[in-house]
């Protein structure tokens, strides 16, 4: 077991998900706890007042009738701030083992320079694509089923894996192909669609949101691509040497 | 270019790589999977805002 090597991509996954929780707070917390205010108001009943689901969403605070599952929920006690930055140091080590584990697989060694492009394929591979058919949701949009647009969601993942591998790490032109039709295929036969567009969520905050967590999600996997390279450089080096 | 400092490939062989790929593979799948796609109420409310930011399909 290369210890060191897995110590290392943890650390450089703890250390982009430090950095991916003040970058969600500068535009998407913000636009989730606005779509949220319509969430509350009432989500499926069709609110043509603009006024009417802020006002709701107060009297439904104060009253609490019909309290949200979310505000309700049984999630860790750490606060919002404090369960979020919980899960992103969690999930930036998870990506981080994901990524150095495809490069140990692959016999890549993932540098300070070349950091940057698995870095972006990170990026291209978990968010760029799958978002492209299935935009980043706000709360109180209407969605197909939830359960068919993970499956969507995490078929896209692992085509595009593929692809990007056939593409980047092949050098045959069937390969160059293939890789072309393995990320394009689940775009072409589509993510689950949603039979009623009609939303309580104003579409500017939607296209500001899908827009702003691409850029976010960018800024994460950038981060955590160049901290792989440097991590594994600095404490790995030895042991990749053999 | 020739310099093992620059290179961009591993000369360990496969053999010594495997175990702590896919241990690394599992354990990062395992975390992926609770923090945007179980269905567990507790993981979905803690990593909501998370799941929201990243794409991941919620609710």
């Amino acid at each position: 077991m290369l210890v060191k090597y897995l110590l290392a991509t943890i650390v450089a996954g703890l250390f982009a998900g430090i950095l991916l929780t003040p970058a969600m707070y500068v535009r998407n917390v913000p636009l989730i706890l606005h779509a949220e205010e319509y969430e509350d108001a009432g989500g499926h009943e069709h609110s043509h007042d603009a006024a009417a689901p802020a006002a709701a969403a107060a009297e439904s605070a104060a009253v609490a009738p019909h309290t949200h599952e979310e505000e309700a929920g049984p999630e860790l006690p750490f606060g919002r701030l404090g369960n979020t930055l919980l899960i992103n140091l969690v999930a930036g080590a998870g990506f981080a083992l994901v990524t150095g584990a495809a490069a140990l697989l692959l016999g890549r060694r993932i540098t300070l320079q070349n950091g940057i492009y698995w870095g972006l394929a990170g990026f291209f591979i978990f968010n760029f694509a799958p978002a492209f058919s299935l935009a980043p949701e706000l709360p109180a949009m209407p969605a197909a089923d939830l359960a068919a647009r993970q499956a969507w969601w995490l078929i896209t993942v692992l085509l595009t894996a593929g692809g990007v591998y056939f593409i980047v790490l092949r050098e045959e032109i069937w390969a160059k192909i293939l890789g072309v039709v393995l990320i394009v295929a689940p775009h072409i036969y589509g993510a689950p669609e949603v039979e009623d567009l009609a939303s309580p969520v104003p579409p500017t905050l939607a296209s500001e949101f899908a827009v702003s967590t691409l850029a976010t999600n960018l800024f994460f996997w950038v981060v955590l691509g160049t901290a792989l390279g440097w991590a594994i450089q600095h404490y790995a080096a030895s042991e990749l040497d053999g | 270019m020739a310099a093992a400092r620059t290179s961009t490939t591993i000369s360990l062989p496969l053999a010594s790589r495997l175990t702590t790929a896919v241990f690394s593979l599992m354990l990062g799948v395992f975390i992926i999977y609770g923090v945007g796609l179980s269905h567990s109420e507790t993981l979905h409310d803690t990593a909501h805002d998370t799941r929201h930011s990243y794409g991941f399909p919620c609710h």
